[in-house]
């Protein structure tokens, strides 16, 4: 009998804790739209995350919310942490059965999960909300979205008013500049076939934003550009992401081995630069480190005092 | 048709040339003209707006045929002489091989649904070139098209060596051991795409065929073999009409069957390798132009072979500006050009002379 006294005293004192952790100033978001325009209910705060996306994992942990992922994607490498949680598969290819079992009360995708994943997931009766930023100005929202949802209103308010900070640090500066003033950029994303980042990407909006000027503007989305384009349009500056997962910079490579680039105005000024893949192409909060490099590859005279290194 | 051509052939090697042979002969020498039309020509096209004179003085200026000062951009003799001119003589080289490879395979197993890629050619290279892309990124700049080229070689050279009969080599088990072989290996390059995460997009666009970054060192590795090995075909021309009849009677009268498949299938598989090791699996040239060329023109080979090196050489250069061109300045994968523009065109024919091909 005294057994039963001790379980139930032990069932009750963990009812309280639970009931204590319920009571925290934490408020349900209820109803809200996502990234892609869909209602969602979130009728208790999210502790069980599962991150579809290197982007969506970033801005979890930088809202303090490392506790409450179950589960990322392989890409998922930022910040350490962030490589020890449980693996659902790569960023198009989601293990739908792997998701399930971690029991989430909350899936953060992506619009490339919009088509089949996010109607399966939910068809599981599983909560899932899409971010989909397309511009610095999108990823800042996403953050408070995020914020919002998980009750971390007070942290994510923060970190965007720092984020635009450091954006309107850039953009002050270049907002208004004129065409001649913005020098022709080339953003390298790939070499064979050789790949570059058109309108509508976040790239464009980033190389716009610092004061560049893409010279694949015309194109939309991220597409092959043949090789003579670019050599017709002369682009003062090159910017070539590196590391895309493998770590490795061979398309900076191809660009400064390729002979017939030799007589272009960015290879004469030796204006060739690198930028980590990992920072420019994912919509989280290290884009606006990605923002910063780029003003400091485009426009060395307004920005080169405030950052160093590249 | 086959052998009334040859029979027909014989009676008139004593009375001078018949009236077809003119008319073939004809066809040889108008295609090679349009050709180096269209070389010209195409080489006057891209997203750049180049104007043709700049380019005549820029080809006559590189060429040393006349002591031109230049007026143009540098970049604008780059462009022409580096960035197009390669591309244009690959693309036709390639178009020429597969075209010759296809006419080649379709005459010995006398199939019309016989293309370059019958035996496990493509399968292979594919299955090459993906391991290529699996490599550390340092290693994968040249390598790539070796083991393409490697991969094709050897699929051909495994699925040959699965069909031997003793001495003989019956096509019937050859196209099967290629079609089993050929799925066994696709299997494989299929797990290993799976497995590639962000490798992937260079993948499919290796697979879906493009010339785009052509420059002379390709053009240059490829020439020998495409050369070599289109020339060893020509020149066995006639036991490839005599084999149309039958294995058997084509013994009888006088050739060495085994001997002379041996030798067309090397050459065909050796020059598809050269062919797709650099630009990836173009499809369509190797089946539409052969075909094409043996409705308008008949099933000799001596005529058809030639014919096709052209037709292929030209239709692939035409695929190939499309491509470069249509969406400039961003590029369509040349495969789909290739059926886009080749099967209408080919449905055009057959409906045109509704008789038997083969």
């Amino acid at each position: 009998m005294k057994k039963y006294m001790r379980i139930s005293f032990y069932v009750v004192l963990a009812l309280a804790v639970l009931l204590s952790i319920r009571c925290t100033p934490q408020v349900a978001p209820g109803n809200l739209v996502d990234g892609l325009d869909r209602q969602v209910t979130i009728s208790t705060v999210p502790q069980r995350i599962v991150s579809l996306a290197p982007s969506n994992t970033e801005i979890l942990f930088a809202l303090g919310l490392g506790d409450k992922v179950v589960g990322v994607t392989e890409y998922c490498n930022y910040p350490d942490a962030a490589k020890d949680k449980p693996k659902i598969g790569g960023f198009s290819t989601v293990d739908i059965e792997k998701v399930v079992s971690l029991k989430p009360d909350l899936v953060l995708a992506t619009k490339i999960h919009a088509k089949t994943v996010i109607p399966a997931l939910e068809n599981l009766g599983i909560t899932v909300v899409a971010l989909n930023p397309e511009t610095l100005d999108d990823v800042l929202r996403s953050i408070a979205l995020v914020g919002k949802i998980t009750g971390q209103d007070q942290r994510a308010s923060e970190l965007v008013t720092e984020l635009d900070g450091r954006i309107k640090h850039i953009t002050d500066k270049t907002q208004n500049m004129s065409d001649e003033e913005r020098p022709r950029v080339f953003y390298v994303t790939w070499h064979d076939p050789l790949m570059t980042a058109g309108q509508g990407t976040l790239s464009n909006n980033v190389i716009t934003e610092a004061g560049g000027q893409n010279i694949a503007s015309d194109i939309t989305g991220d597409k092959t550009i043949d090789l003579e384009t670019v050599i017709n349009r002369d682009p003062q500056i090159i910017i070539v992401s590196v590391g895309m997962g493998t770590g490795e910079d061979i398309p900076w490579q191809y660009v400064m081995s390729e002979s017939r680039l030799n007589n272009v105005r960015a290879l004469i000024d030796s204006r060739v630069y690198k930028i980590d893949g990992d920072l420019i192409h994912r919509p989280g909060p290290r884009i606006v480190d990605a923002l910063e490099k780029m003003a400091l590859f485009i426009h060395p005279e307004l920005f080169a005092q405030n950052k160093s290194g590249k | 048709m086959a052998l009334e051509s040859i029979r027909s052939t014989a009676v008139q090697k004593r009375t001078g040339y018949p009236a077809q042979w003119r008319s073939r002969i004809f066809a040889i020498s108008a295609l090679a003209i349009i050709l180096i039309i269209t070389i010209v020509v195409t080489l006057g096209v891209g997203s750049t707006d180049i104007p043709f004179g700049t380019i005549l003085q820029i080809l006559l200026a590189k060429l040393s045929i006349s002591n031109v000062q230049p007026t143009w951009a540098a970049n604008m003799e780059v462009i022409v002489f580096d960035i197009r001119l390669p591309r244009l003589l690959l693309a036709g080289l390639v178009g020429a091989a597969l075209a010759v490879a296809g006419t080649t395979y379709q005459g010995l197993f006398r199939n019309p649904l016989a293309d370059p890629y019958l035996i496990g050619v493509a399968q292979g290279a594919a299955l090459g070139a993906v391991i290529g892309f699996m490599l550390p990124v340092s290693w994968q700049l040249g390598s790539i098209p070796l083991l393409a080229f490697i991969g094709a070689v050897s699929a051909a050279a495994m699925v040959y060596s699965i069909a031997r009969v003793g001495k003989t080599l019956p096509m019937t088990t050859l196209i099967l051991a290629g079609v089993a072989i050929g799925a066994f290996l696709a299997a494989i390059t299929s797990y290993l795409m799976i497995a590639s995460g962000d490798r992937l997009q260079g993948i499919i666009s290796w697979l879906l065929g493009s010339f785009s970054l052509t420059s002379w060192w390709q053009v240059a590795a490829v020439t020998p073999y495409i050369l070599i090995g289109t020339l060893v075909i020509w020149l066995l021309a006639r036991p490839l009409n005599v084999m149309q009849l039958d294995e058997e009677q084509a013994q009888q009268l006088g050739i060495n069957v085994e001997q002379v498949k041996l030798i067309l299938l090397g050459a065909a598989t050796l020059i598809t390798a050269a062919a797709v090791c650099f630009c990836g699996i173009i499809g369509f040239v190797g089946i539409i132009i052969p075909h094409a060329m043996r409705l308008i023109w008949g099933p000799d080979h001596r005529f058809l072979l030639p014919l096709a090196t052209l037709a292929g050489a030209i239709f692939l250069i035409l695929a190939d500006t499309a491509a470069r061109t249509m969406l400039a300045p961003t590029e369509v994968p040349i495969g789909v050009i290739t059926a886009l523009l080749g099967a209408p065109f080919f449905l055009y024919l057959l409906r045109q002379k509704k008789r038997a091909v083969f």
